[in-house]
């Protein structure tokens, strides 16, 4: 008989704004010696 | 990215204690800000790309919000009313800040002179 895993707890999702905000919300990327690439 | 970090201190390893870089100019929320004339941003699903037609930089802003922040910055006194408006809330808006200092850094972002 296979066996079920139904008793796992799903944990609560975390708010995505708040996941957001403890990282950066910028990120610079620098695109020098992309050549050929723009 | 390398030479934006190494940039953050002097050349004898003293960090530097002031908010201006050589690139940007200090971000102050309570000044008048606007998006750069020579940034086109294009929305993208995590927030939006920006890009500074001078400097060549590319930056992801990965927050519909920021984005909401960056495109009412001409429409409002102050960064600081701009993310009022916006609806950054108190426990945000650290990040936030530090968010449009990065871009003022980067000249994403510049000082108003007509308010």
């Amino acid at each position: 008989m296979p066996e079920t895993h139904t008793d796992v707890d799903a944990a609560p999702a975390p708010a995505a704004e708040e996941t957001l905000v403890e990282e950066s919300l910028v990120e610079e990327v620098s695109i020098d010696g992309m050549c050929g690439v723009y | 990215m390398r030479r934006l970090l190494s940039d953050a201190g002097s050349d004898d390893g003293t960090p530097v204690t002031t908010a201006v870089s050589p690139a940007g100019v200090a971000f102050d929320p309570a000044g008048p800000w606007q998006r750069a004339r020579s940034v086109a941003l294009r929305p993208e699903p995590f927030g939006a790309l920006v890009y500074h037609f001078g400097n060549r930089k590319l930056s992801f802003l990965k927050s519909k919000t920021l984005v909401a922040v960056v495109e009412a910055l001409a429409e409002h006194p102050s960064a600081s009313a701009t993310l009022v408006a916006c609806g950054v809330t108190e426990a945000q808006r650290p990040a936030y800040e530090k968010a449009l200092a990065d871009l003022a850094r980067s000249q994403m972002i510049e000082r108003r002179t007509d308010a």
